[in-house]
């Protein structure tokens, strides 16, 4: 038999061990944080590189909703890696038939693997434009994912060539096939699913408000189109976990479900005396542009969590040139979005006053200077619960957030 | 059919090569298949069983210092004027319910513990913070710049727990009418305040309010040197002790 019959199951199976690594490794990433922790990721198109703790792209791609299903039902959900997992077992134990009986395998089994071979390769290109589109990233480890697939699409796809020279084969053992594929893919869920801890215990136990009543007009008003659940943020516009936990909200629609007010903790000692340094530069006059906008503040809100990096970067720049305080530069990029009388509005006593009592209330309540803060009425959701176990949260603590 | 395979050697065993090798093939994709399937769901319960048994006994943590939201406190708060600063809370009625509001002279001498300049000194790091409010001789009403200064004064918090009111007398006049004088000078001052807040309760709670006479504690005019109410007049030992010293001050207790 000649080698090159043999060289389509070879990439198949370089390609399905490739996605069952990949694939192993978005698995892992994600088990290990049910333990409520944070943990360093994989995040390279190398197989074998070490888990890193500076992994925007990956992490990204972990917290976002389309990285597992039913995550209404168990904390965190079912990673879709999972699947891949499965499915690239599947195709790896087939590869290595079609390899070892070469022109021997028959003809249904060729046109059932390439047919099957390619369902990988269609997911991967549906998730990469899910990357692009929604995320605005690209996840390195899944990246590798996508070059695995499309090796396993190729390899069946070339197992097609000098198809009448194997024997015919009958189209029960496709049926069978088909049925273990789907075994494989789903008995990886069932493992997890029966192993996963229960969270319930945990949640609600990180605290309440001691004083649920804000001064009265002081905080910011967010109330959805439909809201049916009071809710208290303590945010900060320029911190990326806020942005996420917004967009998360937004994207889940939950977000029109919330009777939301919101405290400014901007973490930036230009007016944070809580804080020695600024964690986040120009901060304070991020947050000044939010609470003079108004009937706008919401549309204020939202254009800093899109611009943000952009913002960080204009405070960044102040900051460097010894102008923390006066800001020019993020000033400017407020001035030219919002107008001249922001910056007037931001510059007033009556502003001052204000971010004042919102810090104050952070206070008052003695919660602990980060962000971002969530309290459903006067409980505190923890902080643990806000990314991978977001929806089952708030499935448990408060159902009729869910749309 | 068959003579011609039989006189070529073993027919049967020829035959059956392609099927073994397919069946051996098969062997060898079903071994493979079920390696792959073991090492992944054993994988997959180690992850999950580890993550849950560290969820149910977690590594002790290191502390995280997350600082907690409080009041500001700058470096000027030494224990001294710590110690200064909780007697006045104490004595003065802020630290309780017991309704008293304010402490005159013989009350500042007995908690303070400390000689006049001491006492002053304690107020020295407040220049840039605080502001003297002057009055006219034997006079206890805000002047309009006043009112103002106090307004400007009280308005800048910068996440101060305490705002503090410390009035005097000149020694012009006798004791009991000094003590009265700097009595309704800082009485002058908070009604502004509650004037300017509407009434916020929080200040019974914020606002501590001692008042000197000229017994106590009285300025020289390196104080002169600070904000007043009236800059544009000649600032002498007289003047400057006719007045209310204001000032948050950016200490925890």
């Amino acid at each position: 038999m000649p080698p090159a019959t043999r060289i389509p199951a070879v990439v198949a199976l370089i390609g399905a061990l490739l996605g069952l690594v990949f694939a192993t490794y978005s698995t892992d990433d994600y088990a290990a944080h049910l333990d409520r922790q944070l943990h360093d990721v994989h995040c390279s198109v190398i197989p074998g590189a070490a888990p890193k703790e500076e992994a925007p792209g990956c992490r990204a791609a972990l917290y976002s909703p389309y990285s597992a299903v039913l995550k209404d039902s168990l904390w965190g959900g079912i990673p879709i890696s999972l699947f891949a997992q499965g499915s690239f077992a599947f195709f790896g134990g087939f590869a290595v038939y079609l390899l070892v009986a070469g022109d021997r395998a028959s003809r249904s089994a060729a046109v059932f693997y390439a047919a099957v071979a390619v369902t990988p390769l269609l997911v991967s290109i549906g998730m990469f434009i899910i990357s692009l589109t929604q995320l605005n990233t690209v996840c390195e480890t899944c990246v590798g994912t996508y070059l695995a697939s499309l090796l396993v699409a190729l390899g069946g796809g070339l197992g097609l060539i000098r198809l009448h020279r194997r024997p015919r084969g009958g189209w029960l053992l496709p049926i069978v096939w088909l049925a273990a594929l789907g075994l494989f893919t789903l008995l990886p869920t069932f493992v997890y699913a029966s192993t996963a801890p229960d969270h319930r215990p945990y949640l609600g136990s990180c605290g309440t408000l001691k004083k649920t009543t804000p001064p009265e007009g002081v905080l910011l008003a967010l109330r959805g189109s439909r809201p049916v659940r009071q809710v208290l943020f303590f945010e900060d516009p320029l911190c990326a976990t806020c942005k996420a936990v917004h967009l998360r909200l937004k994207d889940d629609g939950v977000l029109e479900r919330l009777d939301a007010q919101m405290s400014l903790l901007p973490l930036d000692n230009q007016c944070n005396w809580m804080l020695d340094r600024p964690l986040h530069p120009g901060a304070c006059q991020v947050v000044k542009a939010v609470l003079c906008g108004q009937d706008r503040a919401k549309e204020v809100l939202e254009w800093a969590y899109q611009e943000q990096e952009y913002l960080l970067r204009a405070g960044k720049a102040d900051l460097d040139a010894g102008h923390q305080k006066e800001a020019p530069v993020l000033r400017e990029v407020i001035r030219r979005r919002w107008g001249d009388a922001i910056i007037q509005c931001m510059d007033s006593q009556a502003t001052k006053q204000r971010l004042e009592k919102h810090l104050q209330y952070a206070v008052d309540n003695s919660i602990a200077v980060s962000t971002p803060q969530i309290y459903l009425g006067n409980q505190r959701i923890c902080d643990e619960d806000t990314d991978l176990g977001l929806r089952f949260t708030l499935k448990e603590l408060a159902p009729e957030v869910l749309p | 059919m068959t003579g011609p395979m039989i006189t070529n050697g073993d027919p049967v065993g020829a035959a059956d090569e392609p099927r073994r090798s397919v069946l051996l093939a098969g062997l060898a994709g079903a071994g493979a298949t079920g390696l792959f399937l073991v090492v992944m769901l054993l994988s997959i319960h180690s992850s999950v069983a580890g993550a849950a048994e560290r969820l149910k006994n977690p590594a002790i943590k290191e502390d995280s210092k997350v600082a907690i939201a409080d009041h500001a406190e700058l470096p000027y708060c030494t224990p001294q004027f710590k110690k200064v600063l909780e007697r006045v809370l104490h004595s003065c009625g802020l630290g309780d319910s017991s309704g008293r509001r304010g402490c005159k002279p013989t009350d500042v001498k007995t908690f303070a513990e400390i000689n006049d300049d001491d006492f002053n000194a304690l107020f020295r790091p407040l220049k840039d913070r605080g502001a003297v409010i002057l009055f006219k001789t034997g006079k206890y009403e805000l002047e309009e710049g006043a009112k103002r200064l106090v307004e400007d004064r009280f308005r800048d918090r910068r996440g101060a727990r305490y705002f503090f009111i410390v009035a005097r007398a000149s020694k012009v006049g006798n004791v009991d009418r000094n003590r009265a004088l700097s009595q309704q000078r800082a009485n002058s001052v908070m009604f502004h305040i509650k004037d300017i807040t509407r009434d916020d309760p929080e200040l019974e709670k914020q606002v501590g309010m001692l008042w000197l006479g000229a017994e106590y504690a009285q300025f020289s005019t390196e104080y002169c040197a600070w904000i007043t109410s009236s800059p544009d007049e000649k600032c002498t030992e007289q003047a400057i002790n006719q007045s209310a010293l204001v000032s948050w001050v950016d200490c925890r207790l």
